[in-house]
């Protein structure tokens, strides 16, 4: 049975944001610093609008900051 | 620490003081038949009935004021939070009636003051059981900054 995964780039995209904080970034995508933490660490998937959300915040689409990915379980 | 996570603590802190504080009550005043003789005793357990609820609501305000402290993660952590609770009144109540049933037996009738107890614990383990379900969801989405 296919076990579908979501990953994020949003550790490095806030690198690549002139290392914003992830405290800015937060308060950008309207969510609080530890979502931010929790998804880095990728213990949460975000409902489609807050990642829309963060993806505006970093200047990027959607599917640069997120990966959907299917394995066997 | 989410402002919701630092509520669920005070809540669980707030819980825990006022079970032991009602412990304490009962073991200084002496046993539960000391309620019906004992006004002073009452009107203790009264305010501690009284002060449950203040204490949570005065947290509830302080903690939460700002609807921007609430995010999408929160809110679903929230919302598993009443399964611990529904579980933890329901394994007490099954406790109280298992308890009270066997001591009772023979006299057939179990004293007023119970009623009191029961409902008091009851709120008491609510709190607590939501604040430790708030907890573990925290814990389990790993976010304990």
């Amino acid at each position: 049975m296919p076990n579908p995964k979501v990953t994020n780039n949003i550790r490095r995209l806030r690198f690549d944001n002139e290392e914003m904080t992830q405290e800015e970034l937060a308060s950008r995508a309207g969510c609080t610093r530890q979502t931010i933490i929790a998804l880095e660490q990728g213990k949460y998937v975000p409902s489609i609008e807050l990642a829309f959300r963060i993806a505006r915040a970093l200047g990027v689409t959607l599917e640069e900051v997120f990966q959907y990915e299917e394995t066997s379980r | 620490m989410a402002p919701l996570q630092k509520r669920a603590l005070y809540s669980l802190g707030i819980g825990v003081v006022l079970a032991i504080a009602l412990i304490m009550v009962f073991i200084l005043k002496g046993d539960v038949t000391t309620f019906d003789e004992d006004q002073g005793f009452r009107l203790i357990v009264y305010a501690l009935w009284i002060g449950v609820p203040l204490a949570y609501l005065i947290i509830v305000n302080l903690t939460l004021r700002k609807p921007e402290q609430v995010d999408e993660r929160d809110k679903l952590i929230m919302g598993r939070a009443p399964r611990v609770q529904f579980l933890a009144v329901i394994f007490s109540l099954i406790a109280w009636v298992v308890v009270l049933t066997e001591v009772f037996r023979d006299q057939g009738q179990v004293p007023v003051i119970y009623l009191t107890l029961i409902m008091i614990s009851t709120l008491i383990i609510s709190t607590i059981a939501q604040s430790v379900g708030i907890l573990i969801g925290y814990w389990r989405m790993g976010s304990h900054a």
